[in-house]
């Protein structure tokens, strides 16, 4: 593993962006130079009395001038919606960095990013490092609804300053913003217009397994950020595995980047 | 002051008395960023098996009141892969090594046995005979009186190692199955495992398992855990490894009290990946407020 360490780290901000979408800014100087995009931190929160285990959450952010990390992460369960609740000056501990962060290949030109729901944040750092290579770099987000869209203000300052031809296009289920519907067309469209040499996918697995079918047989690297419940993080406790044509692999350290044509969707 | 923390586990020396409870550490590599692994009384390994097992479908952890359930089903690659990588790695690392041995039937354990016994980086063996997510084996041999008998009876033969008998806590008379295995010639014996449990999400209405039904360990388990450690300690002469929910080294002290020799640390090490060495220096500190000068007087400590 090599650097892998506990932070003790303090909540600058913790608001409400969206419909159930809560963000979250740590400030933890260590962790957030350390982190690389694509990898994840292990959170213990305080007051979390009975509930024992930490949560693993994707970094959206990490500033290494401001020594902070953003975490933007969906009230869902017990400990999440707590989390919603803690305010600025509570102390966090985090275990990271952790993780098989992306790995676009070293040339790459041109590259397509797709993120359903909140899987749009662990894609963020990404696209900021590729556009700093010099890499086109097109974005396609699906959302429930336009106001579920949060990561969007984001992405559209850092590609208005991309240097290659780049562009973000989003869609909502309900038509309140971009295209209606699904994400998916979309895709197809960009893949017909442009030739790719890496594509990145992060979202929900039924849409996740969708995107990574159209791009059968197309000559560019693949890869997809997994989620799954996860105990220690750091690779001990075989919790967390995906199934790959290589066996059962740790999201946690194998993970959660997986080369995408490798993962066996169920 | 000095303080002897060294303890003996049937033949096993160990320099104090913390060890890691199975499958909650892997062979300990995924935690040597956090601790130096010398500084533990013993390393036990995850099981293995004769062959590679794939264990369980996804989800294989659920969150409960103060604990987890676990349903992985002792994945693991082999016993010739846990050589070739994880003994030869663990031989550098300064600590004694406990395998867990895992089967489904008694000639796989006696097989892994075999091929572990000429391996002088082993220093000890667990049989595992409590295992309730795996079908066949596991905690089907560590139900009966008879099938105790006869596993740990073939394990003893097979080893001139110290041979620990790892129990299941999901039995209607635990002094009847630690007097079974020990008079099958176990050198010592863990307990707990973990309980049988399950979790349900009333608005799915779906198990929060895959495998439905799981393993239960934490700070939930650690009242039964103790109660199960000294009815055990009245039950049999050789020592005992208590564990259960074990989080800090007054959680340990509890166990030695109870009748355990020595303790091992499991979940807490997913909660907090320098537990182990926390729960060392905790028992110190008792020791050193309580006037105690030597671990081994706390074993069977119990006033009562």
């Amino acid at each position: 593993m090599g650097n892998v360490f506990e932070g003790r780290g303090t909540i600058r901000r913790n608001e409400q962006v969206g419909p159930g979408l809560f963000l979250m800014e740590v400030g933890e100087a260590s962790m957030a130079r350390a982190i690389t995009p694509g990898q994840f931190v292990h959170v213990g929160l305080p007051g979390m009395e009975g509930h024992i285990l930490r949560r693993p959450f994707s970094v959206y952010s990490a500033c290494g001038d401001s020594g902070t990390i953003d975490i933007l992460y969906q009230a869902v369960g017990f400990g999440t919606r707590h989390m919603a609740g803690l305010g600025p000056g509570a102390a966090v501990s985090l275990l990271g960095p952790l993780g098989r962060a992306w790995h676009p290949p070293e040339d790459t030109r041109c590259a397509l990013l797709v993120g359903g729901g909140v899987g749009a944040a662990p894609l963020f750092l990404l696209a900021a490092e590729l556009v700093r290579c010099g890499s086109a770099v097109d974005v396609v987000l699906g959302a429930q609804t336009a106001d579920a869209l949060v990561c969007r203000g984001r992405y559209e300052a850092l590609l208005a300053g991309a240097p290659a031809k780049s562009s973000l296009r989003c869609a909502t289920d309900d038509g309140s913003f971009g295209h209606a519907g699904f994400c998916t067309p979309l895709v197809e469209e960009r893949l017909a217009a442009r030739s790719y040499d890496y594509a990145a996918v992060c979202g929900p697995e039924p849409m996740m397994r969708i995107v990574i079918g159209q791009m059968e047989g197309l000559p560019l690297a693949c890869e997809a950020s997994l989620e799954r419940r996860m105990a220690c993080g750091v690779g001990a406790c075989l919790s967390c595995v995906v199934a790959t044509d290589e066996g059962m692999r740790r999201a946690c350290v194998d993970g959660p980047v997986f080369d995408a044509r490798k993962v066996v969707f169920a | 002051m000095s303080l002897a923390m060294g303890v003996s586990l049937g033949g096993l020396a160990m320099k104090n008395p913390v060890t890691t409870a199975s499958g909650t550490f892997a062979s300990g590599r995924e935690y040597a960023d956090f601790i130096d692994l010398s500084a533990l009384g013993a390393l036990t390994t995850k099981g293995v098996s004769l062959h590679a097992w794939a264990g369980n479908a996804t989800p294989r952890i659920a969150e409960t009141p103060s604990g987890m359930l676990n349903s992985i089903g002792l994945q693991n690659p082999g016993v010739q892969a846990f050589i070739d990588s994880d003994l030869a790695w663990l031989s550098t690392q300064g600590v004694p090594v406990i395998v867990n041995v895992s089967g489904h039937s008694i000639e796989e354990y006696l097989a892994v046995i075999a091929l572990l016994e000429p391996q002088d980086a082993v220093h000890a063996f667990e049989l595992n005979i409590s295992c309730p997510n795996v079908d066949a084996g596991g905690m089907a041999f560590g139900c009966s009186t008879a099938n105790v008998e006869a596993v740990v009876a073939k394990a003893r033969a097979a080893t001139k190692k110290p041979l620990i008998v790892k129990l299941t806590p999901n039995v209607t008379d635990i002094a009847e199955i630690a007097r079974s295995a020990e008079g099958a010639g176990a050198d010592a014996l863990s307990l707990i495992n973990t309980v049988l449990g399950m979790a349900i999400d009333a608005h799915t209405r779906k198990p929060r398992l895959a495998r439905v039904v799981g393993g239960l360990s934490g700070p939930a388990i650690k009242p039964i855990a103790l109660r199960l450690v000294y009815e055990a300690y009245r039950a049999v002469a050789i020592p005992l490894i208590g564990m259960g929910g074990i989080m800090t080294g007054e959680d340990a002290v509890e166990f030695l009290l109870a009748g355990a020799s020595a303790v091992a640390v499991g979940t807490a090490n997913f909660v907090n990946p320098r537990a182990t060495v926390e729960v060392i220096e905790g028992i110190e500190r008792y020791c050193a407020d309580n006037g105690v000068t030597d671990v081994k007087e706390l074993i069977g400590g119990l006033l009562c």
